[in-house]
């Protein structure tokens, strides 16, 4: 139903093509080959991640980093299945670009040591990481109770298996993996936000909701608009691949 | 679809506080309850009108979140859908939570019942820059979805219109093929007679807790089936390697996500709510306990400067003329005491309930309804949890509790959900004890501002401090159990209108003439014979050690408390005439107050407390609370003795 898939594939292209320095419409269209086509084109173009003049297409800043960001984990996720894997790796990194959010790509990169070159030969874009010269993972996720007041995040697991009740009644308020949180207040409960509904939380039910820690420092990846502004990253609504996933949003 | 002799059965159904019992409302023309709160309707609601000509049976059930209960209401309204089969279904679904709304749906869908979308609140979806595309909603559901306002009774002629056009469209998910082999065998051995056999499969795989009761509500379904059911459950989860309630969750978000992303548009900039900002002051300590004395300081000053000035103005202007009147007519005797005396029916029943508890009740339950329809009262569990859990309850008892504020009877059966025994009985307990419900607080606070705001802080520390010192004491002596957990949803602050609380104002003051003036005339009656016959004067007599000796308080508050029994309300009536005639000072009013508070919890919320404890329990509790009544009042008399 969403096209959101589609394009990110098409920033994809565009990128490649911008390696390959064309700027030609027409290649685009031809090798997609997509029967959406004219209304991919015109949402990036609506989101002005591309502009498109004369029978050629570029990407505009934002769509740039947006499809700088896609290939870096597409690219590092083919170097990942390649090398330690093994494996398909051009099949699986196709998937992997879409699941991923740009802590977990960090981490990768970090684990296989900032690589330069794809297994194609391609450059992976730099992340912050690499300028950083990191040698450790952080740990990209932290439980609801560790967040700070009003700081929004997206879920990424719940613990408590064990516990079905819970587990069902969370997921019945639409808290699960994947769903925005906004925490309203810690004190004497945890108040949280989550799809249009205030809900109170004891600290050891927050203990078990994991959240992406992404949006809690100002590091590139996190904005997505051409001016990042420095500061206001915690009153965002979600970053980076966040957005991304809700792309048909009217982000 | 029905011809017009048929009843077209209609159920309301949608998530909890989503605005089904106002849609309920402006659908049947009739009035129940409607509250900014969770929880305001905990049992179903039948009612028989006309919608367009078709006779139509309306019926309005508890909130739900998903056809999985998780709670005894959420259970009863499934039983509803699955046992009553309704024709229609109206699915109220809250605009602001359309995530939470589609996920029921789905539920709701795959029974293959014409259901019809109610979109409520769009007004507030509006506000907040969320627009929802109703026409692909629409498009995506094929079900009509009609936008309404509930509150203001905006979009209920499309809804009527559409119920007569709904079709039952049925859905089918499937979940993969060892889920799916495992639902088939588990359909082969459910009676027969049972529709939406696939649902209920599906239920029992994912282990709700309740599902096993409804299907031994069939006749012919013996313990063997259920056995046999149950080991086709065992082993198709061991089949299915993983979790099948994850599994299946997450098939279902996608497609709740999908739609979502495609039905809302948020707009980038939003206007800051005061709503919001308000709901979280209230709710922090720093802030929500001034907040929290600030509202008590202006109901006391409300009642007091407002409500008992009405009273006494229809006291002299109203009563006066009347008693005057009957004197004139009906000279000092047997008659003239049977319609003006002390216990005359006149006097202490229809002055007592028109004239003196009735324009106290009126401006307390404004205030109150106000509060309600803000949406203030649930959002206290938040500030109050961590003093509720110095008493033994964690979590989810929190919100009967501060229920207890309203009504104490429906307060005692919220308590049906509570998972840990020891709790539910700590909550009734407290409940029942020291706990004002929101008449008796009216009345409370009338009656002590009589004699200044000193007495009613006073009284009402006492009350709190006995809630403590009780639920310490419970907390002690039951044994350990593991604490419950806290996960609440609260209702989100809202600006009141003013008809909505007046309306409920109004019907409020109806049901409580309703139901109390034949009483207060019974009991009056009652204590008139019992007066005449020389028993209550005996009984005085037997009772004036403790009544004068230990309580310190006159022999007339005898005569309260056998009114408590019947009626709080008329208690007080009693206790407010004792105070004007002089009969009580500064220290007998607050352990009048007290004693009443805590003395025998009204006839409805002991039948509640049987119904979930029993009886021999409800009734040892019920003779614990009055003898410790006696106990803490007379203490306190004494107290206040040696302290003044």
């Amino acid at each position: 139903m969403s096209i959101k898939h589609e394009k990110e594939e098409y920033l994809e292209k565009l990128w490649s093509m911008k390696e390959d320095n064309t700027e030609d419409l027409a290649t685009l269209s031809s090798e997609m080959n997509h029967a959406d086509h004219d209304k991919i084109m015109h949402e990036l173009e609506m989101d002005h991640l591309i502009h498109t003049d004369n029978g050629k297409v570029r990407l505009t800043e934002s769509g740039e980093e947006r499809a700088r960001q896609i290939i870096r984990a597409h690219r590092l996720a083919e170097k990942l299945i390649f090398d330690a894997l093994g494996g398909d790796y051009e099949a699986g990194a196709c998937e992997f670009e879409h699941m991923v959010n740009s802590e977990m790509v960090d981490s990768i990169c970090i684990l296989l040591g900032h690589p330069r070159e794809c297994p194609h030969g391609r450059p992976i874009p730099q992340g912050d990481c690499c300028k950083r010269a990191l040698k450790t993972a952080e740990c990209a996720v932290m439980s609801l109770a560790e967040m700070a007041p009003q700081q929004s995040s997206r879920v990424a697991y719940i613990n408590g298996q064990s516990n079905p009740t819970r587990l069902s009644k969370i997921g019945s308020l639409q808290i699960r993996p994947g769903a925005m949180i906004k925490l309203e207040q810690k004190t004497p409960s945890l108040v949280i936000q989550c799809e249009g509904a205030d809900i109170a939380l004891d600290e050891k039910v927050a203990a078990d909701i994991f959240v992406w820690k992404e949006c809690t420092k100002n590091r590139r990846g996190c904005f997505q608009d051409d001016q990042p502004q420095k500061g206001t990253c915690k009153n965002r609504a979600g970053f980076g691949f966040m957005r991304r996933r809700r792309g048909g949003m009217g982000n | 679809m029905a011809t017009q002799k048929q009843k077209l059965k209609i159920g309301i159904v949608g998530l909890p506080n989503s605005g089904k019992t106002q849609l309920f409302n402006n659908l049947t023309g009739t009035y129940s309850v409607v509250a900014n709160a969770i929880l305001t309707t905990i049992s179903h609601k039948k009612t028989t009108c006309e919608i367009n000509e078709y006779l139509c049976e309306i019926t309005d059930t508890p909130g739900i979140h998903d056809l999985h209960a998780q709670s005894f209401e959420e259970a009863s309204t499934r039983d509803y859908i699955f046992i009553e089969k309704p024709d229609v279904l109206i699915m109220c679904m809250d605009s602001n939570r359309l995530k939470q709304s589609l996920n029921l749906t789905l539920d709701l869908l795959e029974l293959g019942i014409p259901i019809i979308i109610a979109l409520n609140a769009i007004d507030e979806t509006c506000r907040r820059g969320i627009l929802l595309d109703t026409r692909r909603l629409f498009h995506f559901l094929r079900v009509p979805v009609i936008e309404c306002i509930a509150l203001s009774g905006q979009g209920m002629d499309e809804l009527k219109e559409a119920i007569f056009q709904a079709k039952g469209i049925k859905w089918e998910f499937k979940y993969g093929s060892v889920i799916e082999s495992g639902i088939d065998q588990i359909v082969r051995k459910l009676p027969p007679e049972i529709i939406n056999q696939r649902k209920i499969a599906g239920l029992l795989l994912l282990n709700d807790p309740y599902i096993f009761d409804l299907i031994k509500q069939f006749e012919n379904i013996t313990d063997n089936d259920i056995q046999e059911i149950q080991t086709r459950v065992n082993d198709t989860r061991k089949a299915f390697q993983g979790n099948i309630a994850r599994m299946v969750n997450q098939r279902r978000s996608h497609w709740v996500d999908d739609i979502a992303n495609e039905v809302i548009t948020q707009q980038k900039v939003t206007p800051h709510e005061f709503e919001k900002t308000f709901a979280r002051l209230c709710r922090t300590p720093l802030t929500g306990i001034p907040i929290l004395l600030f509202i008590i300081y202006l109901v006391y000053l409300g009642v007091v400067n407002c409500a008992n000035v009405i009273a006494e103005w229809m006291d002299v202007r109203l009563w006066g003329p009347v008693q005057d009147l009957i004197n004139a007519l009906v000279p000092a005797g047997f008659f003239n005491d049977f319609l003006i005396g002390d216990y005359g029916i006149l006097s202490l029943g229809l002055a007592n309930a028109f004239i003196t508890v009735l324009p106290i009740l009126s401006v307390f339950f404004l205030i109150y309804n106000t509060l309600e329809d803000i949406g203030y009262i649930p959002n206290l569990c938040v500030l109050t949890r961590r003093f509720f859990e110095k008493l033994g309850l964690s979590g989810e008892s929190v919100m009967p509790l501060v229920l207890g504020f309203g009504c104490k009877t429906m307060a005692t059966l919220t308590t049906k959900s509570l998972q840990s025994k020891r709790e539910k009985y700590i909550a009734i307990y407290l409940i029942a004890f020291a706990i004002p419900c929101a008449a008796q607080m009216g009345l409370n606070i009338s009656i002590l501002g009589r004699m200044g705001l000193q007495a009613f802080v006073i009284a009402f520390s006492v009350l709190i401090a006995v809630e403590v010192i009780a639920g310490l004491i419970l907390n002690l002596v039951l044994p350990y159990e593991e604490k419950g957990e806290f996960i609440q949803e609260l209702p989100p602050i809202r600006f009141p209108t003013m008809k909505a609380v007046l309306v409920k104002t109004w019907y409020r003051m109806i049901w409580f003439l309703e139901e109390a003036v034949p009483v207060f005339i019974y009991a009056a009656l009652a204590l008139f014979i019992l007066d005449k016959t020389g028993i209550l004067m005996a009984s005085k007599l037997f009772l004036s050690p403790v009544i004068q000796g230990w309580l310190g308080l006159p022999l007339e508050m005898v005569d309260a408390l056998i009114l408590c029994m019947a009626r709080h309300e008329a208690a007080a009536g009693l206790i407010i005439k004792l105070i004007s005639d002089g009969l009580l000072n500064f220290t007998q009013c607050i352990v009048a107050v007290v004693i009443t508070t805590m003395f025998v919890p009204c006839f409805a919320n002991i039948m509640a407390m049987i119904k979930e404890l029993g009886t021999t329990r409800a009734i040892v509790m019920t003779v614990i609370i009055n003898a410790s009544s006696f106990i803490i009042a007379g203490c306190l008399n004494w107290a206040l003795f040696y302290w003044y």
